[in-house]
């Protein structure tokens, strides 16, 4: 009985927590895998905003592209980020790369899987998320819309905002984006993704149209 | 012999070591290594020791009161995700607690829940389960006075749960790290209650997240325990009662078990007895290692042996000239003495030392081997530790060395000289 009683103690005892704040592929092997079948090898690297050049201007720069303030413990300026590089052979096929964003149930990670070539959304997709809300958000139809969208279609989504509200060309307007909380934060969490991923990868190619919808913004005095 | 000459005799001694550094280093390093597996095992087995301790000790109860049959149905859950746990009927604390001989007690009620798992694929999401208790603050935090709130970043302005609130959670810290949960927050569960066929899914809010503890604590869910037996559906029905007694000691623990015995449901746990359970399960893997610690040690003094008597062979012309010249058999025993016990001195230190620089890694590598079910470190290295192995070290030199000094000591001086020149 004793030693019954002190392996109950034993299991229940903890195992070691996570530690880091930063979001990963649980499975990096089996999940790149499940999302590029024809994938031959990938490649992982670690970023952070501080260890780029102009690295506090960057954060600040995160900070407004989002609209609002950061999260002080999962969006901070020494939060690591993982960018997972697909191959195929030599091709690279594919960059994906995960956010947490804070949502009403705990940390909503957010990962995008982008066409390294367009920037464009390939996929969109969440690891962790805990809400009343996670059917209609993990719904295939729902995620499918975004397919294809890249940063600069939601800078200008601010800009027609701003400039010419209900403009056909605003591709980010016509999505049908659900009620709630954790859509809130999940879009944003898109949205910050798509950010990090044009800061870490992409060169910043989508800054013009950022900088235009600012320009609109401040001249329309519009959100 | 005075401290000049024994000065003379270590030169001496240390000369002929580096005379053949190769052997010598090798024949230290058999020692070293010898000693390294000793004394890790040493500080594993005090450290192992302490880790229980500590871990049982901030159980903060000193008894369990809990279901027959209990603990299998509890570890076959842990470990499998089997049906459930078996219950007390409510009643056994209003019962024990007017003991005489119980200064503090506090009910406990656990269950399992259900939560959303994490994944990317669309196809199945992986089930996540967490185990909930229910607790009772003020009779819980006289057991375990040290549960502090944590103020860090995202945790500031936690609190235990307001009487009466069904809705309100606390989370142990490593339970909040790993859910990445923050004051405030929701919580979703799903609880089946009893005898119900459908699970119903809870929103809770985390009022608060516990300080690190380093016990089992951390990796919990607490809730009021009233509202825990309402949403699994077992109003009078609790797991463990954690109880402090007024006088702990082995007679007034079998006494107090003889007395609760008697109720048909019940066993009465001692953690002393648990403790001893727990040493004693890596026990006998402790004791295989030490073996193999013992055999080393021997294999590595035989070594020692070895080196030192080839070094006497090979010396032989040596030895006889110094015979010539006037050296006693005392003279030449104590040389050669002297070499070997610096061999098993020397090796004992280098052993220890990388022992000690090495204990994270043997750590490491007996938590990747075995989940032992403590927390803090289970590899503790002390300076007794270290200065009873080189101690014991050079006591087993003083040993190894006496039959190739009584060798060497032995050999007749012209005999010596001729067998010298002729090899």
């Amino acid at each position: 009985m004793i030693k019954i009683a002190a392996f109950v103690l034993a299991a229940a005892l903890p195992a070691p927590a996570l530690g880091a704040i930063g979001c990963t592929l649980t499975n990096p092997a089996q999940d790149l895998k499940y999302l590029y079948p024809e994938l031959s090898s990938y490649k992982e690297e670690l970023k952070e905003i501080r260890g780029l050049e102009g690295g506090a201007d960057l954060f600040a720069a995160l900070k407004e592209r989002l609209g609002g303030d950061l999260d002080p413990i999962y969006e901070t300026l020494e939060t690591p980020y993982t960018v997972y590089s697909v191959f195929k052979g030599k091709e690279k096929i594919g960059v994906v790369h995960g956010v947490n964003v804070p949502g009403k149930g705990g940390v909503i990670q957010v990962f995008l899987s982008t066409d390294p070539k367009t920037a464009g959304i390939r996929r969109f997709f969440f690891q962790r998320l805990e809400s009343p809300e996670a059917k209609a958000l993990r719904d295939k139809a729902f995620r499918a819309q975004f397919e294809g969208l890249t940063l600069a279609d939601f800078y200008k989504h601010d800009y027609y905002a701003a400039a010419e509200p209900g403009a056909a060309a605003d591709k980010v307007g016509r999505l049908r984006l659900g009620e709630g909380p954790d859509h809130g934060a999940a879009l944003r969490g898109l949205r910050k993704n798509l950010i990090l991923l044009d800061f870490f990868v992409y060169g910043r190619r989508f800054e013009p149209f950022f900088e235009r919808a600012k320009a609109a913004k401040a001249k329309g005095g519009k959100p | 012999m005075s401290a000049y000459t024994l000065s003379r005799y270590a030169s001496l001694a240390v000369k002929n070591l580096r005379r053949r550094a190769i052997r010598t280093a090798l024949t230290v390093a058999g020692v070293g290594l010898a000693v390294m597996v000793a004394v890790s095992l040493a500080g594993f087995m005090l450290g192992y020791r302490g880790a229980i301790d500590r871990s049982i000790d901030m159980l903060g109860f000193q008894v369990m009161i809990m279901a027959k049959g209990c603990p299998y149905e509890a570890a076959t859950m842990m470990l499998k995700g089997g049906t459930g746990l078996l219950y007390l009927p409510s009643d056994t604390y209003e019962k024990v607690k007017r003991d005489s001989d119980v200064d503090s007690i506090t009910p406990v009620f656990v269950g399992v829940a259900q939560k959303e798992g994490s994944g990317i694929r669309d196809d199945a999401q992986e089930a996540a389960f967490t185990v909930i208790s229910g607790v009772e603050p003020s009779s819980f935090l006289v057991m375990k006075p040290w549960l502090k709130m944590n103020e860090g970043p995202g945790y500031a302005g936690g609190r235990w749960f307001a009487p009466g609130t069904t809705d309100e959670i606390v989370l142990g810290f490593e339970a909040a790290e790993y859910e990445q949960r923050k004051v405030g927050d929701a919580f979703y569960a799903s609880i089946q209650p009893a005898g119900k066929p459908d699970s119903v899914r809870h929103e809770f809010k985390v009022v608060g997240v516990l300080d690190r503890t380093g016990t089992q604590d951390d990796g919990t869910v607490f809730m009021p325990i009233d509202a825990a037996r309402k949403a699994f559906n077992r109003p009078n029905q609790l797991t463990i009662l954690g109880i402090k007694l007024k006088a702990f000691d082995s007679f007034k623990l079998r006494e107090f078990e003889n007395r609760w015995l008697k109720l048909p449901e019940v066993q009465v746990v001692g953690l002393q007895q648990v403790k001893n359970t727990l040493v004693g399960l890596v026990g006998t893997a402790q004791t295989m290692i030490a073996a193999v610690a013992v055999i080393a040690v021997l294999v590595a003094l035989l070594g020692v042996v070895n080196a030192v008597l080839m070094s006497v062979y090979e010396r032989t012309g040596e030895i006889g000239i110094m015979k010539a010249l006037g050296a006693r058999r005392g003279d030449i025993f104590e040389l050669i003495w002297l070499e070997t016990l610096f061999v098993c001195f020397a090796g004992a230190v280098a052993g220890s030392a990388a022992a000690v620089v090495g204990s994270g890694l043997v750590e490491a590598a007996i938590r990747g081997l075995a989940d032992l079910g403590v927390s803090g470190s289970i590899v503790r290295i002390t300076p007794s530790v270290v200065g009873g192995a080189v101690g014991a070290s050079v006591l087993l030199g003083f040993f190894a060395g006496l039959y190739p000094a009584w060798r060497a000591s032995s050999m007749r001086p012209v005999e010596s000289i001729r067998e010298g020149a002729s090899s």
